[in-house]
């Protein structure tokens, strides 16, 4: 069953035209990578998903609804949840408000944060610590669980691995792979391996529109067909 | 080379001005504690004025400059419940009580018109540069003024000088001194500090110990984020805006009783000023700041104007302290006592 379709989907930046009519698709249960150079579009697709960036043309269905001239907050409201490139996380909060402040109102608040601290016991450690005094990978961490108590039946992961250390990218990706089993992901990453192992299809974006699209049993990372739109 | 020069000119001009004698004074432990307890106050008062100015600009990114004149409306507003009310109730203790009520009245009065203003005009504004906002709150601030003071007249009272029939409505335990023992102490400022604390503790505890509170400090520091998180943020810019008004009318509500202040429409200028002053100083936008900046405005101001009341004759003195601080903050550290480079927004 399809869970959210972008149709055409036109967004400028002021008089910059970043999306030329991006069109895909992701199925309820799956995980979709979203591959490509820097400033293809990647993100603005996920912002523009969100409502963060309302595109100008086009359409965003989620389970049927459509999405555009929502407000960001209503589209979140619809289980759509957002880990963001760089983290965004509240400096100036605790790690404990951090979670807490994504978790649903109607939601067991117990219940949630014991999600968040089995997934990543480190955060539990440092929970009345102000989260802009954790690590580049802890902080990835704390976005990450922020992304996992919103009780999101889609998540929208934007780079999840990008400046982290190895260990920590393996901790990411096993993250990743637990949340694959209860929510459906899309995820844009540059780490093409990291990509291909956590996704069951893959896009490959260029100059705002898609040009690719497959199975990612199809491919592997240095194949030709991924390569010449991925390298600089 | 010319500091050894400067030295016993300086020696000199202490002894001329009565500095030494004046010193040895002020470190009396009488005069500490009453330093110490109007400095209090006045941070109390300072507080107030300024606390829901941080947050609308914290949260918000809006300076606000129609805050003084929401807290010139409360001060009114508080009178008039006061007056209409002592009129038939001479005890002291009704008089507390009836005030308590006032309070109500104001924050609730203030609360909603913040709510319209934020919603009808402010909300328009958002997406264009800050000097529409400036511009907006600035003309706010005339009409407002200009209101008050036509219906002010229309009753018959004087519009620049204090509202005497309102400072009249004070207990007679705070509007005289209560000795302690040596000490003699103004009840109005006992009043004030206890009112400041319970107004820093309530808002303290709605911005930390409630779901809303950390909405608030979330879309502080990052609306776009706190939004993408299922927060309406439109909704918590009306609340914060509702809640600063308000708060500036419970201030209005404590100057009415405080003869150095009064309800009058000049009032609105005269707190808008410290208000930013304190702010600046604390660090735009953080209320643990705010806390700050008005201990040290308070305390800076108190200080001086003992020294102005007892040893010199520089009645520009308190003023002068205070900006001095206020510059010195802007030379050293730009972003204030606790701010941040970056606030909230929109």
């Amino acid at each position: 069953m399809t869970l959210l379709e972008l149709d055409g989907v036109e967004t400028y930046y002021g008089e910059s035209h970043v999306l030329e009519g991006v069109t895909l698709s992701v199925d309820e249960g799956e995980v979709v990578a979203l591959v490509g150079r820097n400033g293809v579009g990647k993100t603005t697709t996920l912002r523009s998903i969100l409502q963060l960036t309302p595109p100008r043309e086009g359409s965003i269905e989620y389970r049927g609804e459509q999405l555009v001239d929502l407000e960001t907050h209503e589209v979140a409201d619809r289980g759509v949840g957002w880990i963001p490139e760089d983290r965004r996380i509240f400096s100036q909060l605790t790690v404990g408000e951090n979670v807490r402040v994504a978790i649903p109102d109607d939601a067991d608040t117990g219940e949630a944060l014991a999600i968040a601290f089995d997934t990543f016991p480190i955060l539990e450690e440092r929970r009345d610590q102000e989260a802009g005094t954790l690590s580049g990978g802890q902080q990835q961490m704390l976005a990450l669980a922020r992304g996992l108590v919103g009780e999101n039946d889609l998540l929208l992961v934007d780079e999840p691995s990008e400046g982290l250390a190895p260990q920590i990218v393996a901790d990411v990706a096993e993250a990743l792979n637990d949340a694959a089993r209860e929510t459906t992901l899309l995820v844009v990453e540059q780490n093409l391996p990291l990509a291909l192992d956590l996704a069951d299809r893959f896009y490959v974006l260029d100059k705002g529109r898609v040009v690719d699209d497959g199975d990612t049993a199809e491919v592997t990372a240095d194949d030709e067909r991924l390569r010449r739109y991925l390298s600089a | 080379m010319t500091v050894p020069l400067l030295l016993p000119e300086l020696a000199a001009f202490a002894l001329q001005t009565g500095f030494v004698d004046g010193l040895g004074q002020f470190l009396r432990p009488t005069n500490l504690v009453s330093v110490l307890v109007e400095g209090l106050a006045k941070s109390a008062i300072y507080v107030m004025i300024a606390s829901g100015l941080t947050l609308i600009f914290g949260l918000m990114g809006v300076l606000n400059f129609a805050h003084g004149s929401l807290t010139m409306i409360g001060a009114y507003l508080a009178g008039v419940v006061m007056v209409v009310l002592v009129g038939s109730a001479t005890g002291q203790w009704t008089r507390l009580a009836y005030f308590f009520g006032a309070l109500v009245v104001v924050f609730a009065a203030l609360s909603l018109l913040g709510g319209i203003m934020e919603v009808g005009l402010i909300r328009e504004l958002y997406d264009r540069p800050p000097i529409y906002q400036i511009l907006l709150t600035f003309g706010l601030t005339l009409v407002l003024e200009e209101v008050v003071r036509i219906v002010v007249q229309f009753y018959g009272l004087q519009p620049i000088s204090e509202w005497q029939g309102a400072l009249g409505t004070k207990p007679a335990f705070l509007a005289t001194d209560q000795s302690l023992g040596p000490l003699s102490i103004r009840g109005l400022a006992v009043f004030e500090i206890l009112l400041g604390v319970a107004t820093v503790a309530a808002i303290w505890a709605f911005l930390t110990r409630t779901r809303y509170g950390l909405y608030i400090r979330a879309g502080s520091e990052d609306a776009e984020m706190a939004e993408a998180l299922g927060i309406d943020v439109r909704r918590v810019f009306t609340v914060v805006f509702a809640l600063g008004a308000g708060i500036a009318g419970v201030a209005g509500a404590l100057l009415m009783w405080d003869p150095v202040w009064g309800a009058s429409v000049p009032l609105a200028a005269e707190t808008l000023l410290p208000a930013f002053v304190v702010v600046i100083i604390g660090g735009l936008g953080t209320f643990r700041g705010t806390v700050a900046g008005a201990l040290v405005v308070g305390m800076a101001d108190a200080t001086t104007t003992w020294w102005f009341q007892n040893v010199v004759t520089w009645t520009w003195l308190p003023e002068m302290a205070v900006f001095l601080i206020l510059v010195g903050m802007l030379v050293v550290k730009p972003q204030g006592l606790y701010g941040v480079e970056e606030v909230g927004g929109h």
